[in-house]
């Protein structure tokens, strides 16, 4: 990417033009833009998207949360993805009339278009195992591979992975592990011999907790954001990146927590009040997880660890969505494969429409729908990462250059991540990458 | 009449073609494939129920007649000649250009092969031989890829040279036969009568010599090769499923036909540096696929390398040896068409044949995964891989040829080898690894744009699997005009029933 000067309507005389590679995208992110660029059909995209995605994520989170409330350590749990009732209609906490913090407008339980999937599937009404066994359900697995590349990296900011070393953690653990095997004295043994292995399962089940909370947030945000566009009020890209970060503020402060639920009895495995918020607990290293890092996919490309094709440091892993090679094969990152799969069931009518007119029609839907759901997240980053300058920066109108240049310096130090070839922001330019 | 229907289809429908109206190009290609299918079936009614030798007068001045006929030999290359045509017809593109000259052409390329088979009177043949390079020029020339031009003056240069060489060589058989033995009528060029007067050494040298030239750049073979890259590269993949597959094999039926029939005493003398010539094609053929950085080049080095194995086994010129050159025309044009064709879909979608620009091809969702799966088993048959037609064929040719020149048979041997390297290299590039993003916007294949591919992998496996139908056709006639008789252990085993003198004793 060649160095470009700023559009003469953001051109700012205070500090001169970046001669960062990404300089065009900086000079749009210090103009209030988005990573991606501002057009109808990014747009159209990005929020058709957010839709589709938020309904798997709808029961993502509240499976995420029975899973790590009421499965808990369950030896055989051949039957985590069975939700209950109670869990499906548990009221979300950010929407509904019966929310604790009503922010975003929409139901407190599960979206009817979830409902009605988990009915019938894509082939047709039948037992809730065959739908299972059929793979014709939504995929938890993709679910729990973010909430395992979170646990697995660590080291990503804030107080999380630390507390659950601690002692006072291994403590509530510890009760809690007791009071659920209480009566069986072979788990007991086992967890007698074997005391770091539960420990770490336990780590594991509040990770768990942790992203099922974050989607919590995010799920009411995307259907609102899906609204508002078929309302004619979202209608530009730095528009929908702009209501990311205001709700990202507005939940910012929200609890991050643990509580496991046995026999009726509420263990505070991560009390409330330990203080753990959802934006530096749960959301920059969601981010930093998963759409960075991940790990080396064992897909269709294979990597060789000992030839140096993966790094030796964890911070330079770079599989994430948005390094991900969507096209032809999902070949890096979480597989996108499985929610690629997920959101196909719930796209809406014009996205159809959109990928029916390109490359293949609907041969290759999940192809262009990946490269689609790559462009929604290089758009969650960009917010991200407003947000952050946001907090810890200054306004990107400062009159002082000196402000300026460090908002600069933050800009491209982020934009320096997308160096590598594997980066797709350079695609992501192209309306023609699909 | 069967006989004459066989050549009465493609000229009247050639002829018919231009006449149907511009408008209606699928009209066109519909005529042209029900043609060349038609012919195809008259040509299975003719194996069922043999058809009488048909001979009229037409220039007897001049000792040509309309002497037609089919046996074992020439009934595979007619039933081969009527499948690849209408295959070539339905592997040309729907939207293809000047489609009434196009495959009037096409029609008449076929009216000239199919002649020459069944052609029962020398020049008639060269009559026919020579027909055939019309067409075929136009056919590069005019839809050929950027330096058609070049490819079509080659062609048509080496062409000439063969023609002549033929001509030449048919006339001075004659001459050299019946006019030394005095007759005061006319020389006739049937081949009863050529075969009836046998020619002096010297002059079976010299008439021999000059069918090897003509044949030889007919095929190809090292060293007179020179056209052949150069216009299975820039030709339209159809038209190069009717060269390799069809047109080439006019060589080898007419060093059959005419050196290892005729000319038995020199093409015996001749054998040894035929069958070097065979090795050196081998290998030439195949080390320039290794290297070759064209699907198309590549395909063309293979095809030449192949033609190596079968001028080896002409050469050989053993029942079993025989056996294996037909087999090997009929599985080499069975696959060479089947490679062209996949070439062509590759290069109608992607809009390239280079190697260093394809990739991922294989790819099940944006690439070409059928069109690839279909390629990879035609490069498995060409490889000689048992179970597809390539296998049969070349362990005949090299079985049958083992005897008689070892080291020859041994060096073809490691040039087939080479089948398998570069088709793993070329599948290896182009078939594996990550499809371009930025290239891969094109349609998958149509159930239309299949169908050729689909006939040919067919036949090629079944040949695979059913080997009798390379072989049965000419087993009698083979073994009727070999020279010479391979290891009897050998021979008693393959030909035990078609050759009772050889049988153990009751």
């Amino acid at each position: 990417m060649t160095t470009t000067t700023p559009p003469a309507g953001i051109r700012t005389p205070l500090i001169p033009p970046s001669t960062h590679p990404y300089a065009e995208v900086i000079h749009r992110l210090e103009a209030g833009g988005s990573m991606l660029p501002d057009t109808p059909e990014n747009l159209q995209q990005i929020i058709g998207i957010y839709k589709a995605y938020a309904v798997p994520m709808d029961f993502y989170w509240r499976d995420l949360l029975y899973i790590a409330e009421q499965v808990f350590l369950n030896p055989l749990p051949a039957f985590k993805y069975f939700i209950s009732q109670e869990y499906l209609d548990r009221p979300n906490s950010y929407a509904g009339d019966q929310s604790q913090l009503r922010i975003w407008r929409g139901g407190e339980k599960a979206h009817p278009e979830l409902l009605a999937f988990m009915e019938r599937g894509e082939t047709r009404r039948m037992p809730k195992l065959l739908h299972h066994l059929w793979h014709d359900r939504v995929n938890m697995e993709f679910a729990e591979a973010c909430m395992r590349a979170m646990l697995w990296h660590q080291g990503m900011g804030g107080r999380f992975n630390d507390y659950l070393e601690s002692e006072a953690y291994r403590a509530n653990a510890d009760r809690a592990i007791k009071a659920y095997f209480r009566g069986n004295p072979l788990m007991l043994g086992l967890y007698a011999l074997f005391p770091e292995m539960f420990l770490e399962q336990v780590r594991q089940l509040s990770t768990t907790a942790n992203l099922g909370l974050f989607w919590e947030v995010m799920a009411p945000v995307f259907f609102e954001m899906s609204d508002l566009y078929d309302e004619g009020q979202l209608t530009s890209v730095p528009q929908a990146m702009d209501f990311l970060v205001n709700g990202i503020f507005a939940v910012a402060g929200r609890p991050i927590y643990h509580h496991v639920f046995i026999r009726g009895e509420c263990f505070e495995i991560i009390p409330m009040s330990e203080g753990f918020t959802w934006l530096y607990e749960a959301a920059l290293p969601y981010v930093e997880a998963v759409f960075y890092r991940t790990s080396p996919f064992r897909g269709t490309k294979s990597y060789n660890a000992q030839a140096g094709q993966v790094p030796a440091d964890q911070a330079d892993f770079h599989y994430g969505i948005l390094y991900a090679d969507v096209f032809p094969v999902g070949s890096a990152g979480i597989p996108p494969t499985l929610l690629m799969q997920d959101m196909l069931h719930f796209l809406p009518p014009y996205l159809q429409e959109l990928y029916r007119e390109h490359r293949r029609g609907e041969e290759d839907q999940l192809v262009q729908l990946g490269i689609t759901f790559q462009r929604s997240m290089y758009n969650v980053t960009s917010a991200v990462i407003q947000a952050l300058r946001c907090a810890l920066l200054y306004p990107l109108d400062d009159t002082d250059p000196k402000h300026l240049l460090a908002n600069r310096q933050f800009f491209e130090a982020q934009m320096d991540r997308f160096l590598r070839p594997e980066a797709r922001l350079p695609d992501i330019q192209s309306q023609d990458y699909r | 009449m069967t006989l004459l229907l066989l050549l009465l289809l493609p000229l009247v429908a050639g002829l018919v073609l231009p006449l149907l109206p511009q408008s209606r190009p699928l009209l066109v290609r519909g005529v042209a494939a029900a043609t060349a299918l038609t012919q195809l079936v008259v040509g299975l009614v003719a194996w069922r129920q043999p058809p009488a030798d048909l001979s009229l007068t037409w220039l007897p001045r001049l000792g040509l007649s309309l002497d037609l006929g089919l046996d074992g030999l020439s009934l595979p290359m007619v039933l081969l000649a009527g499948l690849i045509t209408a295959m070539a017809v339905l592997a040309s593109p729907a939207d293809q250009s000047r489609p009434r000259l196009y495959f009037a052409l096409m029609l008449a390329t076929n009216l000239g092969v199919v002649g020459a088979f069944l052609a029962r009177n020398a020049l008639l043949f060269v009559l026919a031989f020579e027909l055939v390079l019309i067409p075929t020029t136009l056919l590069v020339a005019i839809w050929g890829g950027e330096r058609r031009a070049g490819a079509a003056v080659r062609f048509l240069l080496f062409g000439a040279v063969s023609g002549l060489s033929l001509l030449g060589g048919v006339l001075a058989f004659g001459w050299f036969g019946q006019g030394a033995s005095g007759a005061d009528s006319a020389v006739s060029f049937s081949f009863e009568a050529l075969a009836a007067t046998p020619l002096p050494p010297s002059a079976q040298m010299l008439v021999l010599g000059l069918l090897l030239l003509g044949f030889g750049i007919k095929l190809p073979i090292v060293p007179v090769h020179g056209w052949q890259p150069i216009s299975y590269a820039e030709a339209p993949a159809p038209v190069v499923m009717l060269l390799g597959g069809v047109v080439s094999k006019l060589g080898a039926y007419g060093l059959l036909r005419f050196g290892v029939g005729l000319l038995p005493d020199a093409w015996s003398a001749f054998s040894p540096w035929i069958a070097a010539a065979g090795a050196v094609s081998a290998v030439y053929g195949a080390l320039n696929a290794v290297v070759a950085t064209d699907i198309r080049r590549l395909m063309a080095y293979s095809s030449l390398g192949h033609m190596g194995l079968l001028v080896l086994a002409l050469a050989a010129a053993t029942p079993m040896s025989l056996q294996g050159a037909v087999a090997q025309v009929l599985a080499h044009g069975l696959i060479v068409a089947l490679l062209f064709d996949c070439v062509g879909l590759i290069q109608r979608k992607t809009g390239t044949t280079a190697i260093a620009e394809l990739s991922g091809l294989l790819n099940p969702i944006r690439g070409l995964p059928f069109t690839m799966g279909l390629m990879l088993l035609a490069l498995m048959a060409a490889a000689g891989i048992p179970g597809l037609a390539g296998f049969p064929a070349e362990l005949l040719v090299f079985e049958g040829s083992w005897t008689v020149f070892p080291r020859a048979t041994l060096i073809c041997l490691v040039a087939s080898g080479f089948t398998a390297v570069y088709a793993v290299r070329l599948f290896n590039r182009v078939a594996f690894g990550r499809l371009d993003n930025n290239r891969a916007d094109w349609q998958s294949t149509r159930l239309s744009e299949r169908l050729p591919a689909v006939v040919l992998t067919t036949l090629v496996v079944l040949a695979g699997i059913w080997p009798v139908g390379l072989t049965a056709w000419s087993e009698a006639s083979t073994a009727a005009i070999a020279l010479r008789h391979s290891d009897p252990v050998v021979h008693h085993l393959a030909l035990a029933p078609t050759s009772p003198s050889l049988s153990l004793p009751a």
